[in-house]
């Protein structure tokens, strides 16, 4: 892959006087988009939104609310059926644990991953290519039937029942080290490394100082969809250690019998999405375009 | 030091670069440069030799036995299990919906996706909103998800069949017929997925520097020009990497079939398959048919098809990314000997 | 500067996080925490088994017993579970609860299971009714399940569908209409089609429940008794697919999707008019007619007669695996989660008919009434169509013939797609290629 070169100015800016040139980066080109933008975007976050509206509201209902076509407006019955929801799980047991699982394996892939994809994008070694491809073929074999020798292996090591069983496996994703790789190999100019060097910063503070920064936007979209990815995992928590269950597995109990209140059901699902919307605020701040700090000033 | 008066002694060995010992400074930071790559890909092959190596190994040792799922290990058959998913109809079904819906899934998608991040990258209001907003569909749970859609394609009163009512259309059979089936199931994927691709490309949008956009409006690109020739060639690493990973999760989709058809408790996708992935089939052979010698076949011949598959998207998508970059530097070259139109 | 140190935060975090679980998994309690007689015991069920107070209540009786439970949702992930284990070569819980519908697979590897005879349940062998302590007995005699609960068949019907069609809507009167002791799968259809001529709507919901009644009740379904494969030239299981399909052909079906039923919606717009019902689909059903926006009013009810005579279908029994290291315990807490007494009490948490012969005459004293279901005494109809069911033999392959070999073929004649011969030799290519 070739870095990107800042490219030599256009000779209409060298000729004619221009505005100060600000490095910033992205947002198009400033104009303000039309009422047409806004529609079609509009369109596009109702259709993205409205089943969990929808969960919301039939969570608010009863199992009647359920044979509405086009249910729009909540019921009153949404704290009655959260208190339901509470007393039947473990909630604060299971949102424990989902927490700790979620935010060890986010911090995990976050930083191994940066690491490696780092590595990958910008240093030079013997078999860096060939262990690239490696690590992106791992990605392409169905781990469905992997559940048994994983089960195996926890077994061994005498790990089943424990949160670590769950989170060992996650630690790092072949997704987060692609990833990091394919958004450095471009963000970070050679030169800005080779400056770092010539400084006489060693490997890690070149990392620390020049990579990490250029890769604050993608660390941020990596941890959100990482987290996102490890609270919604279902099956293998089931498996492994249901006895330290985590959200997902807790609520699922709600689904059990022969008959199943779904307003309460979907109450559940909606009290454990919550903190992701917490997180998608947080996160959603990294992704704004800013102006770059450190390196680039350099 | 010598003063410059008296010539150095005249040289008697050969002249060679004197090796000097490496300061203690000067090692340690040849060990750093030459162990550190290494250093830092560890962590990943380290826990893939711990959680990712033995299930890989595993499964194939599977595959060449005759393995039924709860008695265990049975007579070594070496690849008669292969052979025999080669030659079984359902293996090719699975592929064939396979592969329908993942061009129905993903070509849409990545589509959606490219236009959805150009228009995100831009400077709208209440940025953080929108962009987050897109992602709510990644958030929603499997069950409400199963619901939805469901009632939403449901053959007798569903939203859709509906709306096409009012338009004069016959109800389609989103369960029965093959295509539809597909089409109902590429929805759900593609509902679920085209935020998280979109923010995805998003983020390499924002990193390409504004100056490259400025410089292309100025010599009169307009907006889709510019997309072509300054946003995808800039984003192509990136690009590459949502093709890729869409291919591989596409050929796998197992949640949504599996969702989509809650009467066929056996797991195979619609009365007589007409949805069921090749992941849903390895399913249904392990977990229902407990042959678990053949699953692990099924399992290891879907991973060749990924990675066929993934390697002709792969360089699809690099000539899709850097076809106009060839116009772009042919017309900064223009620029820089000073020809202007 | 401020980035530097939040990115070194952050990765001391995450390796503190690690550290702690590392730690946290290193210290763990293992299967059970052994001091003395201090013991955990785990627990695996599924669906709504109402264990949840009777836990609490063996805690209190038994000090330095600590009940590990874990509530699977669906049977269908509980089986993903308890195979994985067994294909894992361990990791089960104490106490498993096993479905009557895994039970064929589930005995092959009987072995893997403790064989109860050596805890004394040969001692309580007279408390269940005789066919579910048979069901729960391997090849080699060995015993190695408690019963938990049982699903005999009993015919659901809609009065105010009944009663547009002329027929009788009185519970009593209904079983006297389709034959009552002597009801057959012959009078069954007769009177489907007069109601079919006369209202113009199905019978039945789809021919695939009616199905599985119908082999469910004979002597030898798919399987001999010694084990043996015995579909192809089975006469009488053909005679019965032929009926089934002569009056699924006559329209007798509304050719729903089973457990959908359009959302719950056609429980309650007249699309069928009666409905195969055993103990547990009382519940489904209840909470299907809520989401389709029915209720009471809508006029099903519970009559005291099937079609066929006796049927039984699902029910599930707890076992111990012989991975459990405290089997004797294990086995005594099964056991009295099985008891009769106990039976009742999650009969009325949960719902489920029990198995025991004194719980179900506790429940028929009771007769509560089934408000969902006009009242019908439901606890009281059950026991009695507990009577006389006869255990089958299910070979390890039954529920997938039930679903994936005679499902589709059950579906093409609903939807009119073909005819009996054919989907019967579709039936055995299918045989064929799934089962081998």
């Amino acid at each position: 892959m070739s870095a990107s070169t800042i490219p030599a100015p256009p000779i209409s800016e060298t000729l004619a006087p221009s505005p100060p040139k600000r490095r910033r980066r992205g947002g198009g080109l400033g104009n303000r988009p039309g009422f047409l933008t806004y529609g079609l975007l509009g369109a596009f976050v109702l259709g993205s939104a409205y089943p969990l509206w929808w969960s919301f509201v039939v969570g608010s209902g009863t199992n009647r609310t359920r044979a509405e076509t086009l249910p729009l407006i909540p019921g009153e019955n949404f704290i009655r059926n959260a208190i339901t929801v509470l007393d039947a799980v473990p909630f604060w047991l299971a949102l424990g644990n989902s927490l700790i699982v979620a935010s060890v394996i986010t911090v995990s892939v976050v930083t191994f991953g940066t690491l490696a994809g780092y590595a990958f994008a910008k240093l030079k070694f013997r078999g860096r290519d060939g262990l690239m491809i490696f690590v992106i073929a791992t990605m392409a074999i169905p781990t469905q039937l992997g559940i048994i020798p994983l089960f195996i292996v926890m077994r061994q090591l005498g790990w089943t029942g424990e949160l670590g069983a769950i989170i060992v496996p996650m630690l790092v994703t072949a997704f987060g080290v692609f990833f990091m790789r394919q958004y450095l190999v471009d963000v970070i100019p050679d030169e800005l490394i080779e400056a770092a060097r010539v400084d006489g910063a060693n490997q890690i503070r070149t990392f620390l100082h020049v990579a990490v920064p250029a890769a604050r936007p993608a660390m941020a979209i990596l941890g959100l969809f990482t987290f996102m990815l490890a609270w919604t995992d279902y099956l293998w928590p089931l498996v492994v250690a249901p006895q330290n269950p985590t959200l997902q597995v807790a609520l699922s109990q709600l689904q059990s019998g022969y008959y199943v209140d779904y307003s309460i059901v979907l109450a559940g699902t909606v009290l454990a999405s919550l903190p992701l919307l917490v997180l998608f605020v947080v996160a959603g701040r990294q992704l704004i375009a800013g102006i770059m700090q450190g390196a680039v000033k350099g | 030091m010598t003063s410059t008066l008296i010539p150095p002694p005249a040289r008697t060995t050969p002249r060679r670069v004197v090796k000097e010992p490496l300061t203690r400074r000067q090692r340690l930071s040849r060990f750093d440069l030459k162990a550190s790559p290494y250093l830092y890909i560890a962590p990943f092959f380290v826990l893939f030799a711990l959680t990712g190596l033995f299930p890989l190994v595993y499964t194939l040792v599977v595959s060449l036995h005759d393995w039924q799922l709860l008695q265990g290990q049975g007579d070594f058959v070496g690849l008669a299990n292969f052979t025999e998913v080669l030659q079984d109809r359902y293996f090719w079904n699975s592929i064939g919906n396979t592969l329908s819906i993942f061009v129905l899934s993903s070509v849409p998608q990545l589509i959606v996706a490219l236009v959805l991040a150009a228009v995100l990258d831009q400077n709208l209001r209440a940025k953080s909103f929108w962009r987050m907003s897109v992602l709510l569909p990644y958030v929603v749970s499997p069950v409400a998800v199963a619901l939805i859609f469901s009632s939403v394609f449901g053959e007798q009163s569903g939203l859709v069949n509906n709306l096409l009512g009012v338009v004069g259309i016959e109800p389609i059979e989103w369960k029965n017929d093959t295509l539809a089936s597909h089409v109902a199931i590429a929805t759900m994927v593609n509902w679920r997925w085209t935020g998280y691709n979109a923010l995805i490309l998003l983020a390499a949008m924002q990193a390409v520097p504004r100056d490259l956009h400025e410089a292309a409006a100025i010599d009169g690109a307009g907006a889709v020009r510019r997309f072509f020739s300054v946003t995808l060639p800039g984003i192509r690493p990136t690009f590459v990497f949502v093709m890729i990973t869409a291919t591989i999760g596409g050929l796998q989709i197992f949640a949504e079939p599996r969702l989509f058809d809650v009467s066929t408790a056996g797991g195979i996708g619609g009365s007589e398959r007409q949805f069921q992935t090749s992941v849903l089939y390895l399913w249904e052979m392990a977990f229902f048919r407990q042959d678990f010698g053949k699953a692990a076949a099924i399992a290891w011949l879907l991973f060749l098809l990924i990675v066929g598959i993934g390697l002709i998207n792969f360089l699809l998508s690099q000539r899709i990314a850097s076809a106009e970059k060839a116009v772009g530097s042919r017309r900064e070259r223009r620029r820089s000997k000073g020809a202007r139109r | 500067m401020s980035l530097h140190r939040a990115i070194r935060g952050g990765v001391a975090a995450g390796a503190a996080g690690l550290a702690l679980t590392l730690v946290a998994t290193g210290c763990s309690s293992g299967g059970a925490a052994q001091d003395g007689d201090e013991l955990t015991l785990s627990v695996t069920t599924f669906g709504t088994f109402g264990y949840e107070e009777l836990y609490e209540e063996y805690e209190a009786a038994n000090p330095g017993i600590t009940i590990s439970a874990t509530n699977i949702d669906t049977g269908g992930n509980a089986r993903t579970d308890t195979f994985t284990k067994l294909a894992a070569g361990g990791g089960l819980a104490d106490v498993v609860a096993i479905e009557e519908g895994w039970l064929g697979s589930i005995m092959e590897v009987s072995d893997q299971f403790v064989d109860l005879r050596d805890h004394g349940i040969e001692e309580r062998a007279a408390d269940w009714v005789d066919w579910k302590y048979e069901q729960a007995t391997d090849p080699d005699g060995r015993v190695i399940g408690y019963g938990t609960d049982i699903g005999p068949e009993g015919l659901c019907y809609n009065g105010p569908l009944f009663e547009a069609a002329g027929l009788p809507t009185d519970r009593e009167a209904v079983a006297e209409l389709f034959g009552g002791e002597d009801a057959s799968w012959e009078r069954y259809f007769e009177l489907g089609r007069q109601y079919q001529e006369t209202t113009g709507e199905a019978w039945y919901d789809h021919s695939g429940f009616v199905w599985n009644a119908m082999v469910n009740q004979l002597p030898e379904g798919y399987y001999s008794a010694d084990g043996e494969l015995i579909v192809e030239d089975n006469t009488e299981l053909r005679e019965r697919f032929d009926q089934l399909a002569a009056g699924t052909l006559d329209g007798l079906s509304a050719a729903e999707a089973a457990w959908d039923w359009n959302g719950g919606q056609s429980f309650v717009d007249g699309s069928f008019a009666t409905f195969v019902c055993p103990g547990w689909m009382l519940g489904t059903i209840t909470g299907k007619l809520e989401a389709g926006g029915g209720d009471a009013t809508t006029g099903w009810d519970f009559a005291n007669v099937f079609p066929g005579g006796a049927a039984n279908w699902g029910g599930a029994f707890l076992s111990v695996p012989v991975t459990s290291e405290h089997q004797e315990e294990a086995a005594k807490l099964a056991s009295w989660l099985t008891e009769p007494e106990q039976q009742v009490k999650q009969s009325a948490a949960a719902g489920n008919f029990p198995s025991t012969l004194d719980a179900q005459e506790q429940l028929a004293a009771d007769a509560t009434p089934n408000p969902v279901f006009n009242d019908a005494p439901t606890g009281a109809i059950l026991a009695e169509r507990a009577e006389g069911v006869q255990a089958q033999f299910k070979g390890p392959k039954d529920s997938l013939i039930q679903e994936n070999v005679f499902g589709p073929p059950l579906k093409a004649l609903d939807r009119g797609e073909t005819d009996a011969d054919a989907a019967w030799s579709q039936a055995v290519q299918l045989l064929g290629e799934l089962v081998d």
